[in-house]
């Protein structure tokens, strides 16, 4: 009688690994994706069946939902092709590579015979029955003993933000400001324009009026040098 | 109940996986997603050992791991999104020049 646990391993490993065949193969990259969300669906049922169910969420929510939504949502907005079959570079090559596999393989086939000994004690039989997947030891466990990963890994997230804003804006944003912008302070509508420069809507009057209101709900942050604060506001 | 053993194979037949498909695949998202399969091959061995010894720390990684990813997607694809608006293709040997 094969144990039902065995069973589940079978099934989802079998799921998982079928799924990753099927990305890799796949020419079609939104068919990848959708395999791929597969291996990670089949990866939470495995995490399940490990008793974290916490992993098994956040695997659910996070890497099923966000993250292949957003690989998703790139591979519509880049309309991308099939990958096009083309002939073999380096040719040479092959015959190495088939090499160096082998003897990958003999390497791995002989520290696997020399681990054949190992004292069974040592290897724990099945996964504990404690709380060790539940909500409750993880939460505590970030928040005491690995506080300080969790708080690089904030200011990662944030780096990658800024990168990913930085790299994905238009090199020719039209509207885009110069540092000399930041420099300069607030922009206020009552520094006097440049003579010759003519915006549409944009007199002394309604300029004057723009300042007094921004001043009297305190949305400029810094007046114009040379004019108090009080002057303008009355 | 299943040993131990199996789930670290299973582990290190989808990395394997990962690894060919970084290899052969010439679309740079297929690329990627062949990378998120590797670090999710990570993040079984990690939960494994976790659940066996009974010890909180693997799990607490995965998380980690997982933020690392989510941060690495959102690079990745606005790097993929730059090499797609200056050459309008995403394959990767058409890329190989270290300059626009």
């Amino acid at each position: 009688m094969i144990p039902a646990s065995l069973v589940l391993f079978i099934l989802f490993g079998g799921l998982a690994v079928g799924c990753a065949v099927a990305m890799v193969t796949q020419r079609n990259p939104l068919y990848s994706a959708i395999s791929l969300v597969g291996v990670f669906v089949a990866l939470a049922c495995l995490y399940l069946t490990l008793a974290a169910p916490f992993i098994a969420a956040v695997q659910v929510i996070v890497y099923a939902g966000a993250i292949m939504v957003l690989v998703v949502f790139v591979i519509m907005l880049l309309n991308v092709d099939e990958e096009v079959r083309r002939p073999l570079r380096l040719q040479y090559l092959i015959p190495v590579g088939v090499g160096l596999a082998a003897v990958l393989v003999a390497e791995a086939a002989f520290m696997l015979t020399l681990g054949a000994g190992t004292d069974p004690t040592v290897m724990p039989s099945g996964p504990g029955t404690g709380d060790v997947g539940s909500t409750t030891s993880i939460g505590t466990g970030l928040f005491t003993e690995y506080l300080l990963p969790f708080e690089v890994t904030s200011v990662l997230i944030l780096m990658a933000l800024v990168g990913a804003i930085t790299l994905a804006r238009r090199a020719s944003d039209a509207g885009r400001l110069s540092p000399e912008d930041f420099a300069a302070g607030p922009r206020l509508a009552t520094a006097p324009a440049a003579p010759g420069i003519i915006q549409p809507g944009h007199t002394d009057i309604t300029g004057q009026a723009m300042a007094e209101y921004q001043i009297a709900t305190g949305e400029a942050a810094a007046p114009s040098p040379g004019k108090p604060r009080d002057e303008e506001g009355l | 109940m299943v040993p131990l053993n199996f789930y670290l194979a299973l582990s290190a037949v989808l990395f394997t996986i990962g690894v060919v498909g970084v290899i052969i695949k010439r679309n740079a998202i297929q690329m990627f997603m062949c990378i998120e399969l590797m670090l999710n091959a990570v993040n079984l061995t990690f939960v494994t050992f976790s659940s066996y010894f009974g010890d909180v720390t693997g799990q607490l990684f995965v998380f980690i791991v997982m933020t690392v990813a989510a941060a690495e997607a959102a690079v990745g694809l606005g790097i993929i999104i730059a090499i797609f608006r200056n050459r309008e293709s995403l394959d990767v040997d058409e890329a190989s020049i270290l300059k626009l």
